[in-house]
C-alpha cells in the first residue's frame, strides 16, 4: 500500500489561509489504512481549521466528503456537483489521488493534505516501512524475497557494501542491511548458490530513469 | 457525600473512555466549549484492559491540534480516579474550572465579534 | 437468626428482624432525617474517627441504599422526645412505632457466612493502642487512606493532623501468639494488605514518606503476590525489619513513638516514628461462636467452623454449609470463591427444586416507532425537596415544554413512586410519546425501572433518556440554586435531544447448550464435573492420560492426615458413576470455536485418535499443575536428594526408621529470578513431612532450610507442632542459599544460621527439597482457547479479586492449580466455585445479549485491521467478503474499535456518534 503522512497543520493553513470556502476530500484507500487521509482525518483536519478560521475572525465554510478512491475517474465524478461552491480543495490523498483530482478538476487549486512517502507495509499499527520502489523490473525472485531496490541505501544489486556491520547499515544501526537478509534468506532456502551469481547490469530505463511511466494493456483496454 | 463542585461541568456519559473520538473533543471546541476534561478509569484498571490509555493518546493530540491552531491544548485534560474517589472528583472539577478560568474563554467565542471588526 | 429446626431440604430458619424505623419502601435516600437529626455518634463504618448521626446509613455505597435510626443513639428513644427526622422526611418514611418481628423462613440449605472481628489490640498494654492517638489499627489506616474517608484520603496521623513522615507496620498483632491472646493460626491476610498500605501511604504522600514493616515472616502466598512484594521493597523503597517489636512508646514532648526490638543480629534497637500501624488478625466474635453453638455446629479450637478437608464448605450439620473467614482465616478471592463453592453445595441439595418458584412478567408487544417523528415526554422529578428544594422545578418544565419534539411535560413530587408510574403510563399512551425523558437522578439507580414502564406501554427500552438533576446538580450546586435552575435546563436540553434520536434496539437473544466441558481429570476436574453432575447437568470430562486422578495420583495423604488415594478412588467412583458425566480419557483438545452458551470443542479421543465434536455451553478448565524438576542441589545426580513428593511416597513405602539426619530446602524453583512467585504449598509439604518423619522415628532429626515459613491460617498450627517436636527450622537469606555437596557418608548441606549467625554443617541421610508448582499444559490449551495467562503460564482470572473462577471470556472457568498453586482442599473449592458459576450460566435456557455492541457499516469499511488490532477482546475479523464483521455475542460493548476506525465505519449502539454529539451540541446551542 501506499503510505503517507498528514501534514502539520500549520502546513494546511499556510497553503489555504486565503480562501473562503474549502472542501477537503479524503480517499478510503490506502491512507484510510495509514490513518493519514480517512474519513476520521478529515473530520479531524475540517474541525482544526473551522477553528483555526473563526479564531482568525474568518467566516470560512469548510465542508468534508471522503471518496472510494481519488485515482479512479468515476469516484472524483462523485464530487463534480458540489466542487463548484468552492474555492480549493484540500486532497488527503496519496500524491497520485491529489494530482488526479487536480486534473479532473483543472480550474480549481488543490492542495496536498498528506506527504507521500512511499510504497510500503504496516509491521504493527502505527509503524510503517518501506518494500518497494516500483523499478519495473521485478527482481525478488533472485534475492529471495527481499528487494534490494528498496531496502538497500545504495540499490546494490551485488552487495554487501563496504558498510555492513553485524548485519546493519552503515547509514543507521536500526536499520538492516537489505544484503545481509538476502543472503541469510537464501541460505535458509539453501539457494546460497544463487548467491554467488553476479547479477547482470539492470536494466534502468524502467526505473524513473526512463522518464515518466505508463502501462498499456491492449488486451483489456476499452 | 454532595460535595460541592461548580455548576459549569456538565458530563456526557460514555461506557469507556476508549470510546471518546479525538473528533468528539475537537467538535466540542468547534461548537465553542471553553474546556474538556476527559475522566478515565485509574491506568492499568480499565474495564476494558486498555480504554483509558487510548484515550490518554487521542487527548495529547488534540492538546496539539488546539496548540497549534491557537486555541490552546491546556483547555483539554484528562484525569484518572475510580469510582469510589468522590472527593478527587470534585477536585478535579474544581482544578479544571480554575485552569479555564486562567485561560478565559475559548476565543473562536468572539468570532461573531471579531467578524464584524 | 435465632435458630434452625428441621432437617437437609426442609428446614425452618428462624429469624429476628430488627426494627429500622425507616419503611423501606418509602424510603428514597435523600438523607434529610440524617441532616436533620441533632444526635451525633461515632461512625463505626469509620472505625470511630468520625462521627455520625443517629438517623444513618452505613456508607454511601450501602445496598440496599435505605436509611435506619440507631436506636441505641436515638434521642426521641431515650429521651422521649425530638422526631425531627420524621417531621422533616418528604415521604413520612420514618415509623417510629415499628416493631421487631419474627420470620419463620422455609429454606432447604442454609449457607453460614458471619465473617470475622478484627482483634482489638486495646489488651495490649505495651502497643499503647488505648491510650495513644497515633498507634492505630490498619482497619483505621485503611479509612485514612480512603478517599471517602475521614480525612478524604489526606494521610494526617490523628493526633495533629499533621503529615507523618514515618510510619511503622507491625505484623501479627492477635495473630500468632498463644502467649498473649491464644490464636495460634495465621491470619492469612495481614502481610499483603500491610504491603498494600505502605505503597498506597507512599503513593499518597510522595517517595519522603518512610514506610517500614516489622513482620517475623513475609506471608505473600498468593498468586501473583510475591511479585507485589518485590515490587514493594525494589521500586517503592518500603523497607521490611524481620523482627516482633515487643513495646511501643510514647515520646514525651511530643506526639511520636518509639519502637524498641531486636533486630535480626539480635541487637536491640530503638527508632521513632510518627504513626504505627498495627497489622491486626481475624477472630471469631462471640456472637458467632454462639450462633454456632445454638446450631450444634461443630469449631475447632480457635473458633473457626469444623470443615474436612475434602469436603471444604460443609459443616458438621447436614445441609448447612459454610464460606469465608468463618471456615477459616482467608482473603477476598479466597472468600469470594468458597461462597460460590458453598452455593454449588446447597444447589446440588436442592437441584430437584430448580426453577419451581420463579414468576414472569407479561410484557405487551413492542409498537413500531421506526416511521414516527420523535413525540418526546419529560417528566422533571422534584424528588421531594431534594431537586425541588433547590432547583426551580416548575420553571424547568416550562422551559422543557419549549424543547425540540417535546410533545409533554410533567413535573412530580416523586416519579420513582408507584402512583406517578401508573400516571406516566396513561400518558404515553392518551399522547402517544414514543421517547420519554425523566429529569431525575442517577440511571444507575432508576433507569430500570423508568425503562419497565416503558415496556408496559408497548416501548422500546431503548427510547427513553435520563438527566441527573439530583446527583449531578441539586446535591452538588446547593448552594446557588439559581445556577443550578440553569444547569438543570441545560441537562434537560442536552437529554432532549439525544431522546430525538434514540432507535428501537431488541435486544438479540441466544440459546445455551446446558451441557458442560470439563478439561482435565484430576481432583479439581472430578469436583467440577461432579458440582454441575448432581445439580443435573450434562457433563463431558476430557483428560488427556488413560486415566483419572491428575497429580494427586501422587500424593498421599494431606497435613490433617486425609488420604488422598483413598479420596481419588472415592472420585473416580462418583464421576464413573454418575450417568450425567462421560469421561473421554486419552483425550486431546485441538479445536475450539464459538461463543458463550454455543461452544465447539474437536477433542481427538483414545489411543485410535478419532476426533470428536463436542457442543457446550461453557467451560472449566481444570488442568492443574505438577511439580517442579529441580535442577537445583544435586537433584538426579544423586539419589539422596528427593522433592518432598518424593519424600512422602518414600515414607508411606518405607518408612523413616532408617533415617537419622534429614534436611528440606524451601523455595527451590520459587521466589527467584526465573520464577519470582511463591509457590504456597512447599511450607506445609515440608512440615507435613517433617512431622510424619518425626511420628515414624522421634529420634530422627529434621532440618528445614527456609526463607520465610509461609504456614498461613490454621496450617501455623502444624508449624508450632513440628517446633515442639524438635524440628528444627534455620533461615537462609536468598543471596546465601545453603551449599550441598555429596559424599559418602551422605549428603553434606552448609548454611549460615541466622540466630548463631554462623556456618553450620549438616550430615543428611537424605535431602528433600521442596520443589515449587509449574503449570500443566496451558500454554497450548491457552492458544486454542485464546486464553491469557499470567507471567508463570497460570490462567488468568476476569478479576483476581471478585471474579476468582470467571475468565475473561464468558461462559469459561477455571479451577484448581491451573488458576495458581494451591493445595487439595482449596482445589476442591475453587471447583466447587467454577461449578456454581458454570450452573448459573447453564441454568438459564436462553442468554439475553446486551444491546450496547458495535456494528460496522461495511459499505465503508476499508479493511484496515485497526478495528482487529485495537479490539482489547479480539473480536472483529474480517471476514469472507473482505469486510469487518463484529458479532454481536461476543463484543463487550467498549467503543474502542469506533473511536478509532480510521473511515468512521463502525457505530457504537446507544452511544452511536451523532448522540453523543448532539448533547454537546445541545449544550453548547447558541455559545457562539
Amino acid at each position: 500500500m501506499i503510505i503517507a503522512e498528514k501534514k502539520p497543520i500549520e502546513e494546511v493553513i499556510e497553503m489555504v489561509k486565503d480562501f473562503r470556502k474549502i472542501l477537503i476530500v479524503g480517499c478510503n484507500e490506502c491512507v484510510t489504512v495509514c490513518e493519514a487521509g480517512g474519513k476520521r482525518e478529515v473530520a479531524v483536519l475540517a474541525s482544526s481549521l473551522r477553528m483555526y478560521f473563526m479564531n482568525q475572525g474568518k467566516d470560512t465554510q469548510i465542508d468534508e466528503v471522503t471518496l472510494e478512491r481519488q485515482c479512479d475517474r468515476e469516484y472524483l465524478e462523485e464530487i463534480r456537483n458540489r466542487i463548484e461552491q468552492y474555492d480549493v480543495v484540500i486532497s488527503l490523498a496519496c500524491g497520485v489521488g491529489v494530482q488526479f483530482l487536480a486534473e479532473t478538476y483543472s480550474r480549481f487549486p488543490v492542495y496536498p493534505g498528506v506527504n507521500t512517502c512511499f510504497m510500503g507495509v504496516t509491521e504493527e499499527r502505527g509503524v510503517w516501512s518501506e518494500r518497494c520502489q516500483g523499478c519495473g523490473q521485478c527482481i525478488l525472485g533472485s534475492t529471495g524475497g527481499i528487494c534490494p531496490i528498496s531496502r538497500c541505501a545504495k540499490r546494490l544489486l551485488n552487495g554487501p557494501c563496504g558498510g555492513s556491520t553485524k548485519g546493519k547499515c552503515e547509514i543507521s544501526k536500526d536499520l538492516d542491511c537489505a544484503w545481509q537478509l538476502i543472503i541469510d534468506r537464501l541460505k535458509e532456502l539453501d539457494r546460497l548458490d544463487e548467491y554467488e551469481q553476479i547479477a547482470p547490469i539492470k536494466d534502468w530505463s524502467t526505473e524513473r530513469a526512463g522518464g515518466p511511466r505508463r502501462v498499456v494493456r491492449e488486451d483489456v483496454r476499452q | 457525600m454532595r460535595l460541592q463542585y461548580p455548576s459549569n461541568i456538565k458530563i456526557v456519559s460514555v461506557p469507556c473512555t476508549g470510546k471518546i473520538d479525538l473528533i468528539y473533543l475537537l467538535k466540542s471546541f468547534e461548537k465553542g466549549a471553553d474546556g474538556v476534561y476527559v475522566l478515565g478509569c485509574i491506568e492499568g484498571e480499565c474495564r476494558f484492559g486498555t480504554g483509558n490509555l487510548r484515550a490518554r493518546k487521542r487527548v495529547t493530540q488534540a492538546q496539539k491540534i488546539l496548540d497549534s491552531i491557537g486555541i490552546g491544548g491546556d483547555r483539554v485534560q484528562m484525569y484518572n480516579l475510580s469510582s469510589s474517589e468522590g472527593p478527587r472528583f470534585a477536585e478535579f472539577a474544581a482544578e479544571m474550572t480554575n485552569k479555564i478560568r486562567e485561560l478565559g474563554p475559548n476565543p473562536i467565542k468572539r468570532f461573531r465579534e471579531k467578524l464584524a471588526a | 437468626m435465632i435458630g434452625i429446626s428441621g432437617e437437609a431440604g426442609n428446614f425452618e430458619v428462624e429469624v429476628l428482624r430488627h426494627p429500622r424505623y425507616v419503611d423501606m419502601e418509602k424510603c428514597i435516600a435523600c438523607g434529610t432525617c440524617a441532616e436533620k437529626c441533632p444526635k451525633k455518634v461515632d461512625d463505626p463504618y469509620n472505625e470511630n474517627l468520625v462521627k455520625r448521626k443517629a438517623a444513618y446509613v452505613d456508607y454511601a455505597q450501602a445496598v440496599p441504599l435505605k436509611f435506619a435510626i440507631d436506636k441505641e443513639n436515638c434521642i426521641y428513644f431515650q429521651k422521649g422526645k425530638c422526631r425531627a427526622c420524621e417531621k422533616f422526611c418528604p415521604t413520612n418514611a420514618i415509623n417510629f412505632d415499628e416493631k421487631e418481628e419474627t420470620l419463620f423462613l422455609r429454606v432447604g440449605s442454609v449457607i453460614l457466612a458471619p465473617g470475622f472481628d478484627a482483634f482489638d489490640p486495646a489488651r495490649f498494654d505495651a502497643y499503647k493502642y488505648a491510650t495513644h492517638p497515633n498507634v492505630v489499627t490498619s482497619m483505621e489506616f485503611e479509612r485514612i487512606l480512603s478517599p471517602s474517608g475521614p480525612t478524604m484520603g489526606h494521610l494526617v496521623r490523628p493526633s495533629d493532623h499533621t503529615e507523618p513522615k514515618k510510619i511503622a507496620w507491625l505484623q501479627c498483632v492477635g495473630s500468632r501468639d498463644m502467649n498473649r491472646c491464644g490464636h495460634g493460626y495465621c491470619s492469612s491476610v495481614c502481610c499483603m494488605y500491610a504491603v498494600k498500605e505502605a505503597v498506597i501511604a507512599k503513593e499518597h504522600a510522595g517517595d519522603d514518606l518512610e514506610c517500614s514493616v516489622f513482620f517475623m515472616d513475609m506471608r505473600t502466598y498468593g498468586k501473583d503476590f510475591e511479585r507485589y512484594y518485590n515490587t514493594a521493597r525494589e521500586k517503592h523503597g518500603v523497607r521490611f525489619t524481620r523482627s516482633r517489636v515487643h513495646t511501643i512508646d510514647p515520646i514525651k514532648g511530643s506526639d511520636d513513638l518509639l519502637l524498641s526490638f531486636a533486630t535480626e543480629e539480635g541487637v536491640i534497637t530503638e527508632e521513632r516514628f510518627d504513626l504505627v500501624v498495627l497489622s491486626v488478625g481475624m477472630e471469631i466474635p462471640p456472637e458467632v461462636s454462639e450462633l454456632a453453638q445454638r446450631l450444634g455446629i461443630k469449631r475447632d479450637e480457635s473458633g473457626f467452623c469444623h470443615t474436612d478437608t475434602f469436603y471444604p464448605v460443609t459443616t458438621t450439620r447436614q445441609g448447612i454449609y459454610v464460606c469465608g473467614a468463618f471456615q477459616g482465616p482467608k482473603d477476598i478471592p479466597q472468600s469470594v470463591t468458597e461462597a460460590s463453592a458453598a452455593s454449588c453445595a446447597a444447589s446440588v441439595d436442592l437441584s430437584s427444586a430448580r426453577g419451581t418458584e420463579t414468576l414472569s412478567v407479561e410484557i405487551p408487544e413492542e409498537r413500531d416507532v421506526s416511521n414516527e417523528p420523535p413525540k418526546i415526554g419529560v417528566f422533571v422529578c422534584n424528588c421531594g425537596t431534594n431537586i425541588g428544594g433547590i432547583v426551580d422545578v416548575p420553571a424547568v418544565a416550562e422551559y422543557a415544554s419549549t424543547l425540540p419534539f417535546v410533545a409533554h411535560v410533567d413535573q412530580n413530587l416523586f416519579t420513582c413512586s408507584q402512583d406517578t408510574q401508573d400516571r406516566m403510563r396513561d400518558v404515553i399512551k392518551e399522547a402517544g410519546l414514543n421517547r420519554v425523558v425523566v429529569a431525575a437522578c442517577s440511571p444507575m439507580t432508576h433507569e430500570p425501572l423508568f425503562q419497565e414502564t416503558l415496556l408496559a406501554c408497548g416501548l422500546n427500552k431503548q427510547l427513553f433518556e435520563m438527566a441527573n438533576i439530583r446527583n449531578q446538580n441539586s446535591w452538588v450546586h446547593s448552594s446557588d440554586p439559581a445556577a443550578a435552575t440553569d444547569k438543570a435546563k441545560d441537562l434537560i436540553r442536552m437529554a432532549v435531544a439525544r431522546a430525538a434520536l434514540l432507535k428501537p434496539l431488541m435486544a438479540k437473544r441466544i440459546p445455551v447448550n446446558k451441557r458442560a466441558l470439563v478439561v482435565g481429570g484430576g481432583v479439581a476436574g472430578m469436583t467440577a464435573a461432579l458440582g454441575l453432575g448432581d445439580q443435573g447437568f450434562d457433563v463431558v470430562l476430557v483428560e488427556k492420560e488413560t486415566q483419572l486422578g491428575g497429580f494427586s495420583r501422587e500424593l498421599t495423604q494431606t497435613i490433617d492426615g486425609s488420604n488422598i488415594q483413598e479420596h481419588i478412588l472415592e472420585l473416580i467412583d462418583r464421576v464413573t458413576r454418575n450417568d450425567k458425566i462421560q469421561v473421554l480419557t486419552e483425550s486431546l483438545i485441538v479445536g475450539f470455536g464459538g461463543f458463550k452458551g454455543n461452544f465447539t470443542t474437536e477433542v481427538l479421543v483414545g489411543p485410535g485418535m478419532y476426533e470428536r465434536k463436542i457442543d457446550h455451553g461453557v467451560v472449566v478448565l481444570a488442568t492443574g499443575a505438577r511439580e517442579y524438576i529441580p535442577r537445583e542441589y544435586l537433584y538426579g545426580e544423586d539419589e539422596r536428594v528427593v522433592t518432598q513428593v518424593d519424600l512422602s511416597k518414600r515414607l508411606e513405602l518405607k518408612g523413616a526408621s532408617d533415617l537419622k539426619d534429614v534436611v528440606m530446602i524451601q523455595c527451590v524453583g520459587s521466589r527467584n529470578d526465573a520464577y519470582p512467585n511463591c509457590s504456597r504449598i512447599c511450607c506445609q509439604s515440608a512440615v507435613k513431612n517433617a512431622l510424619h518423619i518425626k511420628e515414624l522415628n522421634p529420634d530422627a532429626n529434621v532440618y528445614i532450610l527456609y526463607r520465610d515459613i509461609r504456614t498461613y491460617g490454621l496450617l501455623e498450627n502444624y508449624y508450632r507442632e513440628a517446633r515442639r517436636q524438635g524440628v528444627i527450622f534455620i533461615r537462609f537469606r536468598a543471596d546465601a542459599p545453603p551449599s550441598v555437596e555429596s559424599s559418602d557418608s551422605g549428603i553434606r548441606v552448609a548454611v549460615k544460621d541466622h540466630v548463631l549467625q554462623r556456618d553450620i554443617q549438616i550430615h543428611a541421610d537424605l535431602l528433600a527439597l521442596s520443589a515449587g508448582m509449574r503449570p500443566e499444559d496451558t500454554e497450548e490449551l491457552s492458544s486454542i482457547l485464546k486464553l491469557a495467562r499470567n507471567p508463570d503460564g497460570y490462567f488468568m482470572e476476569a478479576h483476581v479479586k471478585l471474579r476468582p473462577v470467571d475468565m475473561a471470556g464468558e461462559g469459561i472457568f477455571v479451577c484448581g492449580t491451573a488458576h495458581s498453586p494451591k493445595l487439595i482442599s482449596e482445589a476442591i473449592s475453587q471447583a466447587m466455585a467454577a461449578a456454581s458459576r458454570a450452573a448459573t450460566f447453564l441454568s438459564q435456557s436462553e442468554i439475553t445479549l446486551s444491546v450496547v455492541t458495535a456494528t460496522v457499516d461495511q459499505e465503508r469499511c476499508a479493511a484496515c485491521l485497526v478495528c482487529v488490532h485495537s479490539c482489547p477482546y479480539g473480536v472483529p475479523k474480517i471476514n469472507r467478503d473482505g469486510v469487518s464483521e463484529i458479532d454481536p455475542a461476543l463484543c463487550h460493548g467498549c467503543g474502542i474499535c469506533a473511536a478509532e476506525c480510521p473511515a468512521k465505519a463502525i457505530q457504537l449502539n446507544c452511544y452511536e456518534d451523532d448522540q453523543v454529539m448532539s448533547k454537546v451540541d445541545a449544550l453548547l446551542e447558541g455559545v457562539l
